[in-house]
C-alpha cells in the first residue's frame, strides 16, 4: 500500500531548495561576551541557495562538497531532519518533513563513522532487532536475510560478536542491516572509511551489485575519490550553497582534465621555466614537477622543449587526481 | 505492532548488558562498599535507640538497598540524553521508524532491570549477612515490584525532561549533578524523609523526587495496602506529568532543530 505513493521514475526531485541559518555573532573579549547575552546579534548564513536536481530510480549519485558547503544541509533536508526554507523536495514522492515517519520505512542509511550494529552482540541479533523495528514480516524477513547473507558471505561472521569482526566484515554487516527492509533509496556516508584496499574493493563491488540487482537508488557521500569514481556514474558537486557541477563523472574528468602533471628528472641541473600555461609546482636541483594547462599551451610543445633543454633521465605524464579536479571546481 | 518493536529493543539491551556484566558488577561492588560503610554508621547511631523515626536498623538498611537499586540502576542516563541533545545527534534518530523517547525508554529499561536486580541482590546479601533479613510477607512482593517499576519509569521521565533542558545549558554533566543531588537529599535516597525537619519532609513528601526513592523504599520496609494505593496513584500522576513535560519539550526541541539545525 505504501508502494502506491512511490514514484516509479524519480527517487529524488528537488526544486529551488533554499536554507538559511541564523547564527549569533559576537566580538572578542569579555565586554562583547556580556553584550551578546543581553542584546544578541545574528548573522544569516545562506547554507543552500535555490538548488535544483533530480535523481532517477536506480541511479548511483555521488554528493561531493567541502565541509560547510551545503552538502550535509542538503542531505539533511532530503532525509527530513531539516526543514527547507523555500523550495520543493520529493523523496520517493514523499515530503521528507511531513512524511518523515512513513518515509523512514523506505530509506536505508549507512554511516562509515557511526556503527548501527550492537557492538557486543552478534550481527544476527542486530538484524533480528531491525526486522522488528522495521516491521518486516517473519517469512519475508527469513528469505531476505538468507539472500543477503549468501550474497555478502556472512554465514560464519554473523554469529560472532561484532567487536570481534574486522572493519571490512563489520561494514558488510552494516550494509546488510541497512538493506534488510528492502529500502528504495540508500544513503551511504563514507562507507569505506578505515578499510584496507581489499576490503574497499569488496564493499564497492557489493554496493554496485545491490544497485544492479535490486534497483536501489544510491546517494553516496565520501571524501574518498576512488569510492566515487568506482561506484558512481554521476556526481553532484555543491560548493558555497550552490551546485557547481551536476553530470557524469566521465565528463567531469574530461572537461576539467585539460591539465596534466609532468615529473621530470634530469642528469644535470634541471632547466625549466614557468611560462604561459606552464606552472612549476616543485623544483629541486635535478628534478621538477610542473603542471600544464592544455587550454593555454600545447602538451606536445612543452614536452618537446623539456626534452630539448635537458638530458632527461625519467619523465612521467599524469592526469591530476580527481581530488585536484574537484578542488579546482571548489575554487571557482 | 508498535509494542513489539519497543519490547524487542528493551530485550536486546537487557541481553546486551549481560555481555559487559563485569563492568556492572564492578560498579555494583562499589555500591556494596557504600552499604557496608552505612551499616557501621547506622550501628553507631542505633547504639542508643532501637527505633528511630519508626525504622529499626534492619529496616533502615533494607530501605537503603531499595533506594540504591532504584536510583543507581539508571546512572548517567541524564548525561547520555543530555549529550545527544547538545550535540544534536538526536537528529539521527529522526530517520528511523520509531520515536526517540520511547526508544530511549525501552533501551534504558532493558539495562536498568538487569542493574536493579544485580544491585539489589549484591547489596541485599551484604545486609542479610551483616544484619539479617527484612520481615516481609511474600504476597507483598508483586506490589513492591509495581511501585519499583513505576519509580524507575518516573526516574527516567524526570531525567529525560531535565536532559532536554540541556539545550539551554551546553553542559549535561551539571544537570546530571543537580538532579542526582536533589534525589539524593529530598528524594530520600540516602536517608528516609522522616529524619529531616518537619518543614522539609512535609514538602518533600509531595514532590516527585520522593516518589522515585523514598515512597517505594518505605513501602518495601513497612508495607500497608493503603499506603501502596496512595503511592502507586501518586506515581502514576507524576509519571503522567513528566511524560507530558518530556513530550512537549522533545517536540519543541525537535522543531527547533529542524529549523535551525542545532
Amino acid at each position: 500500500m505504501a508502494n502506491k505513493m512511490i514514484n516509479k521514475e524519480y527517487a529524488v526531485k528537488v526544486r529551488n531548495l533554499s536554507k538559511d541559518f541564523k547564527t549569533k555573532i559576537r566580538g572578542e573579549g569579555l565586554k562583547e561576551a556580556l553584550k551578546s547575552v543581553l542584546k544578541p546579534h545574528y548573522k544569516i548564513i545562506k547554507a543552500v541557495h535555490a538548488i535544483s536536481f533530480e535523481v532517477k530510480r536506480g541511479e548511483l549519485v555521488a554528493f561531493i562538497g567541502p565541509n560547510g558547503a551545503g552538502k550535509s544541509t542538503t542531505l539533511k533536508m532530503l532525509s527530513g531532519i531539516l526543514y527547507p526554507d523555500t523550495g520543493e523536495i520529493r523523496v520517493l514522492n514523499y515530503n521528507p518533513t511531513k512524511d518523515r515517519k512513513k518515509m523512514a520505512y523506505r530509506i536505508g542509511t549507512v554511516f562509515g563513522q557511526k556503527s548501527q550494529l550492537w557492538f557486543h552482540l552478534p550481527a544476527i541479533d542486530s538484524f533480528n532487532l531491525f526486522a522488528k523495528i522495521y516491521e518486516i514480516n517473519g517469512k519475508e524477513y527469513q528469505t531476505r536475510l538468507s539472500g543477503l547473507v549468501k550474497r555478502f558471505e556472512l554465514e560464519e561472521i554473523m554469529q560472532q560478536p561484532v567487536r570481534k569482526l574486522s572493519l571490512g566484515q563489520r561494514m558488510k554487516c552494516e550494509l546488510v542491516l541497512a538493506l534488510l527492509h528492502g529500502p528504495d533509496i540508500l544513503f551511504l556516508d563514507e562507507p569505506t572509511i578505515g578499510l584496507d584496499v581489499v576490503a574497499k574493493r569488496s564493499i564497492r563491488e557489493l554496493i554496485k551489485e545491490i544497485n544492479e540487482k535490486e534497483n536501489v537508488t544510491i546517494i553516496l557521500t565520501s571524501h574518498d575519490m576512488t569510492d566515487i569514481e568506482k561506484i558512481c556514474k554521476r556526481a553532484i558537486i555543491i560548493n558555497k550553497g550552490v551546485i557547481v557541477y551536476d553530470g557524469s563523472i566521465k565528463e567531469l574528468k574530461r572537461e576539467y582534465v585539460k591539465k596534466k602533471t609532468i615529473k621530470v628528472l634530469a642528469e644535470g641541473e634541471i632547466r625549466i621555466t614557468a611560462e604561459k600555461g606552464v606552472n612549476v609546482l616543485k623544483k629541486s636541483v635535478y628534478g621538477a614537477k610542473i603542471e600544464i594547462d592544455g587550454n593555454k599551451t600545447s602538451l606536445k610543445n612543452v614536452v618537446a622543449k623539456i626534452m630539448k633543454q635537458n638530458e632527461v633521465v625519467d619523465i612521467t605524464i599524469e592526469e591530476p587526481p580527481i581530488e585536484e579536479i574537484i578542488e579546482n571546481i571548489y575554487r571557482k | 505492532m508498535t509494542f513489539t518493536k519497543y519490547y524487542a529493543i528493551a530485550k536486546t539491551n537487557f541481553i546486551n548488558s549481560f555481555t559487559y556484566i563485569f563492568d556492572t558488577l564492578a560498579s555494583t561492588f562499589f555500591i556494596g562498599i557504600v552499604i557496608f560503610i552505612f551499616i557501621y554508621l547506622w550501628k553507631a547511631i542505633y547504639a542508643s535507640n532501637e527505633i528511630i523515626a519508626g525504622f529499626t536498623i534492619v529496616m533502615m538498611l533494607w530501605y537503603l538497598v531499595m533506594t540504591e537499586a532504584i536510583v543507581t540502576s539508571q546512572s548517567r542516563v541524564l548525561q547520555e540524553i543530555g549529550e545527544e541533545v547538545i550535540s544534536g545527534n538526536i537528529a539521527n534518530y529522526l530517520t528511523k521508524p520509531y520515536n526517540y523517547l520511547l526508544y530511549k525508554y525501552a533501551y534504558t529499561i532493558g539495562r536498568a532491570i538487569l542493574r536493579f536486580l544485580l544491585i539489589f541482590i549484591v547489596c541485599g546479601i551484604i545486609v542479610l549477612l551483616m544484619l539479617g533479613p527484612l520481615t516481609i510477607a511474600l504476597y507483598v512482593l508483586p506490589f513492591i515490584m509495581i511501585t519499583a517499576f513505576l519509580a524507575i519509569t518516573l526516574h527516567f521521565l524526570m531525567m529525560a525532561s531535565f536532559a532536554l533542558f540541556a539545550l539551554w545549558f551546553e553542559n549535561a554533566q551539571a544537570l546530571e549533578f543537580i538532579y542526582s543531588k536533589i534525589v539524593f537529599t529530598i528524594g530520600g535516597m540516602l536517608i528516609p524523609l522522616e529524619l529531616f525537619p518537619a518543614w522539609i519532609s512535609g514538602i518533600s513528601m509531595f514532590l516527585p523526587f520522593s516518589y522515585v526513592a523514598y515512597h517505594p523504599a518505605k513501602l518495601f520496609v513497612a508495607f500497608s495496602f493503603q499506603n501502596f494505593i496512595q503511592v502507586a496513584t501518586m506515581q502514576i500522576v507524576w509519571v503522567t506529568v513528566f511524560l507530558l513535560i518530556a513530550i512537549i519539550m522533545y517536540k519543541t526541541y525537535i522543531k527547533r532543530l529542524q529549523i535551525n539545525g542545532g
